[in-house]
């Protein structure tokens, strides 16, 4: 029966300090996460903030509550916005911030809810992006020539002029401005397309005539080897045929030369082989032969 | 523990919810210890394949590195909360998220609210930088860009507690790294063999400026589904295209008929040559079968040159009458000359004749 009643006091004082720690834990402790920051007020008046993740402690409600706040890095990006650069052009521009909370009691103070940073954001970086790009000409955001573009250049000059404000005035640290659209306004764009057009045609025209020169290049030599090849040909037939004709001519020479009288009589038979055909008319004396041996035979 | 000091007024107070502490208990003291034993045991964490899955110990990350913060898959053993706080994030899954700010057609949650601007734009000629995409080249041409980023998380903790959205982020990185590049370029450049390098430098700037948004992500690939000159200056790109082929084509058909004509005339040349030859060598034969003739004769000749001189003339005579169309005799002239005879010389009867006397 004692030991019963022992048992029970003991249960009794174990769950009661449980659930009295339990009560004075949730009602003073606070845990601050990664990526993320308290701030304690009291009686609504900002006291501290704690950034640094791990277990703090804070006078129960209604002394103290604790404000939650992201610290995480957010993205946003501002309206699109017509400027001029140096070299007065239109140009149309876009940037993007990363940015966290820098100082959370500034940042409450300045701007209480998350959704007013960005509208004063975007005033901040629209104006720093009006006068940084005003001092540079366009060629430094688009360039076919490297040592004109300053795209780094503009986007630290960018941050250097935004930053310090932004943390000052709004606790908000900026860790990052880039360059997220260069665009024309609409109304120079329709003189770009014809710029395009222009020099698509003069491509166009020039490819054309670089192939008709080349082929024709092309075309020209194979004319002229042909005829060097034909003159070649033509050359070296006329030797041969000359020396044919040379050694022909030798041949009969050679021969002829052993008895030139009978030579001349065998060509004055060809000859008159030649001479005489279908058409020709023959007129004989009747004295020459074969006839006249015939007239003899009848005369003796 | 207990004072001994003022039991009366605190017991007095307490007495009820002793009571109902002691009447409760005896009701549902077994589901009490199940309880608080599922409480101990709920920092227990299953990590699945694909995941891995860091420690917040009163908030703060367990670990210095990222080696030392992620846990890999299987059962991770955690104290239950609020001590422990296990985030668990998906890390070999690919995402992928198409990035269609320089293209055609922006979508509208991406155009901000201009209000004194109606963004009607009836001009085919031109594109409305609000409503439509483009970027320009380092030669101020206007292209239009659609891509598609593939990502997945490299650094879980710095993406679960650091990080911007990934969509975000990717986004705006994407865009500018390749508005960036593209801006470097000359349009033929990128539309032709510069792709890859285009693609590659977009790709490396967009990593660097995630690394350092400190989103954690890792683009794996970065792909360009359409780049181009806007649709109505397609048309003129395509010429050019087409003029280079033309040209290269031409070029082509100069080759071949050159390739051919070359051969061709050396075919000639040579058959030329080879016919001249063949006429030099008949010609040569000839001429030495007729000098071996004229010699063959001559030794006839020398031997009885009176007989063979008649034989040859008659033999000539006789082939003479029989080959000749028309043969006359004539009487030998009187006293040397002929006297009122008249030859005709002519090839033909009826044509103009010539009279000898």
């Amino acid at each position: 029966m004692v030991d019963a009643m022992k048992t029970q006091r003991w249960l009794r004082a174990v769950v009661g300090s449980l659930a009295l720690a339990a009560i004075f834990f949730q009602a003073t402790a606070v845990v601050v996460g990664e990526g993320q920051a308290v701030l304690v007020t009291r009686f609504g008046r900002p006291l501290r903030a704690a950034t640094k993740p791990g277990l703090h402690w804070k006078l129960p409600w209604p002394i103290d509550s604790a404000l939650l706040i992201d610290m995480r890095r957010r993205v946003y990006e501002t309206g699109q916005t017509e400027m001029l650069t140096r070299d007065k052009k239109n140009i149309i521009a876009r940037t993007f911030v990363v940015w966290r909370v820098g100082d959370p009691l500034a940042f409450t103070q300045a701007i209480g809810v998350q959704g007013g940073a960005e509208a004063k954001l975007d005033g901040l970086l629209t104006n720093a992006a009006i006068g940084t790009l005003g001092g540079h000409d366009l060629s430094a955001l688009v360039s076919t020539n490297p040592s004109d573009l300053q795209v780094d250049q503009i986007e630290s000059e960018l941050l250097a002029s935004t930053a310090p404000v932004a943390m000052r005035n709004y606790g908000v640290a900026l860790e990052q401005i880039r360059l997220e659209r260069i665009a024309l306004p609409e109304e120079n764009v329709t003189a770009v397309f014809d710029q395009m057009r222009a020099e698509r045609r003069q491509f166009a025209a020039k490819y054309q005539a670089e192939g008709e020169q080349a082929a024709s290049k092309i075309r020209s030599d194979a004319e002229l080897e042909a005829a060097r090849i034909t003159a070649k040909g033509a050359e070296e037939t006329a030797r041969i045929r000359g020396e044919s004709a040379a050694q022909v001519a030798k041949t009969y020479a050679d021969a002829h030369r052993i008895n030139p009288e009978l030579y001349r009589f065998t060509r004055s038979m060809d000859s008159l082989d030649k001479l005489v055909t279908g058409n020709t008319s023959l007129i004989l004396r009747t004295d020459s032969e074969p006839f006249s041996l015939l007239q003899s035979k009848d005369q003796k | 523990m207990r004072r001994q000091g003022r039991p009366s007024e605190i017991g007095r107070l307490a007495a009820p919810v002793a009571r109902l502490i002691d009447w409760a208990w005896q009701r549902v003291h077994w589901w009490v210890i199940t309880m608080a034993v599922l409480y101990c045991l709920s920092g227990i964490t299953v990590v699945k394949s694909d995941e891995v899955a860091v420690i917040l110990r009163w908030g703060r990350l367990v670990g210095a590195t990222p080696a030392l913060q992620e846990h890999g898959p299987g059962l991770l053993f955690a104290f239950p909360r609020p001590v422990d706080q296990v985030v668990r994030v998906q890390v070999k899954h690919v995402w992928e998220v198409p990035v269609t700010t320089l293209a055609g057609v922006v979508t509208q949650e991406q155009v901000p609210d201009e209000d004194e601007e109606s963004v009607t734009s009836s001009n085919e000629n031109t594109l409305d930088p609000l409503t439509q995409g483009y970027a320009l080249t380092g030669d101020e041409n206007v292209v239009q860009v659609y891509m598609v980023a593939r990502y997945r998380v490299r650094d879980a903790a710095e993406w679960a507690l650091f990080g911007p959205t990934a969509k975000d982020v990717l986004r705006v990185e994407v865009t500018a790294a390749m508005v960036r590049s593209l801006g470097e370029m000359g349009v033929d450049q990128v539309l032709s063999d510069g792709r890859k390098t285009l693609i590659a430098t977009a790709a490396r700037r967009a990593q660097a400026g995630l690394d350092a948004a400190h989103s954690g992500l890792e683009l794996s690939s970065l792909e360009l589904t359409s780049l181009a000159p806007p649709q109505i200056l397609a048309s003129d790109f395509d010429a050019v295209q087409s003029a280079f082929i033309e040209a290269q084509t031409e070029q082509n058909d100069a080759q071949a008929s050159a390739e051919s004509s070359i051969p061709q005339a050396q075919a000639q040349a040579d058959a030329a040559v080879q016919t001249a030859q063949a006429d030099a060598a008949s010609a040569l034969a000839t001429a030495k079968g007729d000098a071996d003739a004229f010699l063959a004769l001559n030794r006839e000749y020398v031997a009885s040159p009176l007989v063979v001189r008649e034989r040859l003339y008659r033999d000539a005579i006789e082939k003479a009458i029989d080959t000749a169309g028309k043969v006359r005799w004539v009487p030998p002239p009187v006293g040397g000359n002929y006297h009122g005879f008249r030859i005709s010389i002519a090839p033909r009867v009826g044509s103009g004749s010539d009279e000898k006397q």
